[in-house]
C-alpha cells in the first residue's frame, strides 16, 4: 500500500499514528511487557511470591502494578495505543485502497506485455473478429469485470480476479478490535462465580471470584446427582452431575453436566469445575468389649443419636463425621457418656493403623485420639457414608460471540491476505496478414508464481477453444 | 514390538538421514543428498505407522485417545509434522539443501523424546479435561505452526550463511544454498504459514478452555508465551512492509521468534500454570 497522504501537507501526528514502525515497536513491546507478566506470578499466585521479596523490591514491584500486570492501566493504555495506530493507519490507507479496487485500467495497455516472456501467445487462423467473440466468451466465463476496446482491427481485453483480497488484510485488522471490545464487554458486563452444592440439594446463590461476593441467580439450581469414575491407576475418567434448574420453586430443565460440556441457563452458563465428598449421616462402627469373654458388634449408627452400650455403661453416640481430617482420611469424633464418671470424647480414624504411624508422639498420647479411651471398650469404624459435591463454575459473557466473531473473521481475514491476490490479465488479438496473434499478460500485487499458472491456465484454455494441443 | 520401540529406532534413521544431507551438502554429492531423502523417507514411514500402532494400543488398554496428550507424544508429533512439512517443501522447490538444516531438529526432537529420563513412553489415561476435540484440533494446528516456524529457522540460518559468503565469496559448501533473495521469500511463505496456523491453534485452544473452565483467556503462562510468539510474528509480517526491514532482520527476529516457541513448549513448565499435562 503506497501512502495516500499525496494532496494535504502531512500531519506529523497522524503520520506518526499511522506507520507500521509505530505498530511494530508497540507489538514487540506488548511481547516484552506480556514476558514480565509471566515471570513475575500474577494474581493469586502473586501473594506467596511478594513474601519472598524485600521491602524496597516490593514497594517497586507494587509501584509499577507488575503484580496484576495484565489488568493494571499503563498495560490497557498499550493496548489502546495499538488500537489507536491500526484505525488511523486503517483510515488513512482505506482511499488508496478503494482506488486500486475500483480501477479501470484500459484494455489496451501495453506494458504488461513489456515485462513479459512471449511464450504466451498462440497463432489461429480464425479472422481476428470471430475470434475475439471466442475469445471474449472464455474472458468473461473465467474473469469479472471484462472490458474490450477495438481499435485499428485488433482487439484488445482487460479481466481480473480476485481484488477483494485487498480487503482481506482490514478484516485482519478489524477481527482485531472486534476481539479486544469482545474482552472489553466481557469485563465490564460479565462475571466469574463459583458454588458447591451437595449431591441432593440446591442453591440460588455463587460466589463472585474477584470480589468474593455472593450473587442471587434469580433461579435454583439442583444436583441431583453426582457421579465420577475412574481408572484403574485412580485418576478420574469422568464425572459428572444431574442438574435442574427451577424457577419460582418449580423445576424447568433437567440436564447433564460434563467437564468439557457447559450447560446454559438464564443467560449464565455453568461448567463441571471440580468434585469433593463430605461426610453424610451414616457411620459403620465396630465395637469390641475386651474381656475374658471378648465381645464384638458391628452396627451402623446416626449422627447425633445416642446408643447404649451393650453391658449398659452408659451410651455414645457420634457428634461429628468428616470425609477427611487433616489428610488423614475419613474419622468421626464419638462422645460418651458414662454411668459413672466424666464425658469424654475422643476421634476414631477409619485408617487407625495406617493414622497410627503419621500421627506426631504428643498426639498419639492424647485420649483424644484413642479408640480404648473408654475401657474395655474399642471402637473402630469401618465404613462411613459419603456425600459428594459438585464443584460448578458459573459465568457469564457477554463479550464471547464478539470475540468468535472476531475470530471467525480474523482467520478468514489471513486466508485471504496470504493466500488470494489480485490478478489482472490482458489479452490481446492482433490481426496478422494471414493468421490471427493472441497474446496474454497479467500482473498481480502479489504472487508471482500464482500468476503465472493463471496465465497457464488462460492459454491452455485458449489453446482448447481453438483447437490446439498443448 | 511395540510403538515407542519403533519409535526409537527412528530416531537413528533420522540421525543418518541428517548426516547424509549434511555430508551430501559438504562434499557436494547429489547421491548423499538423495540418499538423504530416502532415509527421511524410510523414517517417515516408520514413524507414521508407529503413531497409528500407539493409537490402536491405547484403544487396546481400554483408555483410547489420540497420542497427543502428553511431552513424549507431543514431541514425537512435532518431529513428525517437521517432517512432513519438510518433505513437502523438499519436493516443491525440488532443492535438498535446506535438509542439513532442518532433519537435526527432527532427530533432536525424536531422540529427548526417546532418551531423556524425564520423559515416559507409556501411554496414560486422559484426564476428563483433556477429552475435547477442540483439544486435539489446538494440538494440531499448534505444532504445524510450530514445524513451520522450525523450517523459517532452519531457513533463516541458511540466509545468514549465506550472507556471510557474499561477503567472503568462494566458501565451497554455501555455493549450493540459493540466493538470499530466494530464501528471504520462502522463509516468509514458511513464517505466514505458521502463523495462520498459530492463530488457529491459539483460537482453538480458547475455545477449548472455553468449554473446560469457562475462560477463554486466563493469561497463563503457557497462553502468554504462545501470545508472546505470535505477536513477535506479526511483527515479523510488518516488518516486511517497511523499507530496510528485509533479509537480515527478518532472518534474525525469526530465530527470535522460534526462540519463543521453545520456550512456550519446554521453558514454561518451569512456570506454573493451567498446561501442567505438559510436565510428563
Ligand atoms: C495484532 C495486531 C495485528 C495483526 C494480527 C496484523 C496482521 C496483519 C497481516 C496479516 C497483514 C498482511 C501482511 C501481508 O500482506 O502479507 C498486515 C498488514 C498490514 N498491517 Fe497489520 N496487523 C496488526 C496490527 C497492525 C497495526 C497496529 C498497524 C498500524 C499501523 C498495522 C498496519 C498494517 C499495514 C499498513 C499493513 C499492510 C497492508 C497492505 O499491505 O495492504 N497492523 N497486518
Amino acid at each position: 500500500m503506497k501512502n495516500a497522504q499525496s494532496k494535504n501537507k502531512p500531519n506529523a501526528i497522524r503520520q506518526f499514528l499511522s506507520s507500521v514502525k509505530l505498530a511494530i515497536v508497540l507489538l514487540i513491546l506488548l511481547a516484552i511487557v506480556s514476558i514480565v507478566g509471566t515471570v513475575i506470578p500474577q494474581g493469586q499466585g502473586a501473594v506467596e511470591f511478594a513474601k519472598t521479596l524485600s521491602p524496597a523490591m516490593f514497594r517497586f514491584l507494587s509501584t509499577l502494578q507488575l503484580f496484576d500486570m495484565y489488568n493494571a492501566p499503563w498495560f490497557r493504555l498499550l493496548i489502546a495505543f495499538l488500537s489507536l495506530n491500526l484505525v488511523v493507519c486503517s483510515i488513512n490507507r482505506f482511499p488508496s485502497t478503494w482506488k486500486r479496487f475500483s480501477a479501470k485500467p484500459a484494455p489496451d495497455r501495453s506494458k504488461p506485455f513489456e515485462n513479459d516472456s512471449m511464450e504466451d501467445f498462440l497463432e489461429v487462423s480464425v479472422n481476428g473478429d470471430k475470434a475475439s467473440k471466442r475469445v471474449e466468451k472464455i474472458l468473461r466465463s473465467n474473469y469479472k469485470n471484462v472490458r474490450q476496446k477495438t481499435s485499428d482491427g485488433n482487439h484488445y481485453f482487460y479481466g481480473n480476479k480476485g481484488r477483494f483480497s485487498y480487503f482481506g488484510v482490514y478484516v485482519v485488522h478489524l477481527s482485531v478490535l472486534l476481539i479486544l471490545v469482545g474482552g472489553l464487554v466481557g469485563s465490564f458486563f460479565g462475571f466469574e462465580a463459583y458454588v458447591n452444592i451437595l449431591e441432593g440439594e440446591k442453591t440460588d446463590r455463587v460466589i463472585i471470584r474477584k470480589t468474593m461476593r455472593p450473587l442471587n441467580l434469580g433461579f435454583e439450581v439442583r444436583c441431583d446427582k453426582f457421579s465420577v469414575d475412574f481408572y484403574k491407576t485412580g485418576t478420574p475418567r469422568e464425572f459428572k452431575s444431574n442438574l435442574t434448574f427451577l424457577v419460582n420453586g418449580k423445576d424447568v430443565r433437567t440436564n447433564d453436566l460434563l467437564v468439557n460440556h457447559p450447560v446454559e441457563f438464564g443467560g449464565i452458563t455453568f461448567y463441571q469445575a471440580s468434585y469433593g465428598s463430605v461426610a453424610g449421616k451414616e457411620a459403620r462402627l465396630r465395637i469390641d468389649k475386651k474381656s475374658n469373654k471378648p465381645v464384638s458388634s458391628e452396627k451402623t449408627v446416626k449422627n447425633n443419636i445416642s446408643y447404649p452400650f451393650p453391658g449398659g455403661e452408659g451410651t455414645y453416640q457420634v457428634i461429628d463425621m468428616r470425609s477427611d481430617i487433616m489428610h488423614l482420611g475419613p474419622a468421626v469424633l464419638i462422645s460418651i457418656q458414662p454411668k459413672i464418671g466424666k464425658p469424654l470424647e475422643f476421634w476414631v480414624f477409619k485408617n487407625h493403623d495406617a493414622v497410627q504411624k503419621k500421627l506426631p508422639p504428643p498426639m498419639l498420647a492424647s485420649p483424644k485420639f484413642n479408640p480404648e479411651a473408654f475401657s474395655p471398650y474399642r471402637f473402630s469404624l469401618t465404613g462411613l457414608e459419603t456425600v459428594y459435591y459438585t464443584g460448578l463454575q458459573a459465568n457469564r459473557d457477554p463479550g464471547v460471540p464478539i470475540v468468535w466473531a472476531g475470530c471467525f473473521l480474523m482467520v478468514s481475514g489471513l486466508f485471504v491476505t496470504f493466500f488470494m491476490s489480485h490478478k489482472r490479465v490482458w489479452v490481446r488479438v492482433l490481426t496478422r496478414r494471414t493468421k490471427t496473434r493472441i497474446e496474454v499478460a497479467g500482473t498481480t500485487n502479489k504472487n508471482p508464481v500464482g500468476l503465472q499458472s493463471e496465465r497457464h491456465k488462460l492459454i491452455s484454455s485458449l489453446k482448447n477453444e481453438f483447437g490446439k494441443k498443448d | 514390538m511395540d510403538s515407542s520401540q519403533i519409535l526409537s529406532y527412528t530416531t537413528f534413521v533420522y540421525f543418518g538421514a541428517f548426516m547424509t544431507y549434511l555430508l551430501g551438502m559438504v562434499m557436494n554429492r547429489a547421491v548423499l543428498s538423495r540418499l538423504g531423502t530416502y532415509l527421511s523417507l524410510l523414517g517417515f514411514t516408520a514413524q507414521t505407522l508407529a503413531i497409528i500402532f500407539r493409537w490402536v494400543e491405547s484403544y487396546k488398554m481400554g483408555i483410547g485417545h489420540a497420542p497427543l496428550s502428553n511431552l513424549y507424544e507431543s514431541l514425537v508429533f512435532f518431529s513428525w509434522t517437521l517432517m512432513l512439512l519438510y518433505l513437502i517443501l523438499e519436493w516443491r522447490t525440488k532443492n535438498r539443501i535446506i535438509g542439513p538444516f532442518v532433519t537435526p531438529l527432527v532427530f533432536l526432537a525424536m531422540a529427548y523424546a526417546s532418551f531423556s529420563p524425564n520423559i515416559s513412553s507409556q501411554i496414560q489415561p486422559l484426564i476428563p479435561a483433556l477429552k475435547s476435540n477442540w483439544l486435539i484440533s489446538h494440538v494440531i494446528t499448534c505444532f504445524f505452526a510450530y514445524a513451520a516456524f522450525a523450517l523459517s529457522l532452519g531457513i533463516s540460518i541458511m540466509y545468514l550463511l549465506k550472507r556471510l559468503d557474499t561477503v567472503k565469496k568462494n566458501n565451497l559448501f554455501l555455493r549450493l544454498i540459493p540466493s538470499t533473495a530466494i530464501l528471504d521469500d520462502l522463509n516468509y511463505q514458511m513464517i505466514v504459514i505458521g502463523f495462520l496456523m498459530l492463530t488457529l491453534g491459539i483460537i482453538t485452544g480458547s475455545v477449548w478452555a472455553h468449554s473446560a473452565w469457562g475462560t477463554y483467556w486466563s493469561w497463563d503462562p503457557k497462553e502468554t508465551w504462545s501470545l508472546i510468539t505470535w505477536l513477535i510474528y506479526a511483527s515479523v509480517i510488518h516488518a516486511r512492509l517497511v523499507r530496510g526491514w528485509k533479509g537480515k532482520r527478518i532472518a534474525i527476529l525469526s530465530i527470535v521468534g522460534f526462540a519463543c516457541v521453545l520456550f512456550t513448549y519446554f521453558g514454561v513448565n518451569y512456570l506454573a500454570g493451567l498446561h501442567s499435562y505438559a510436565k510428563k
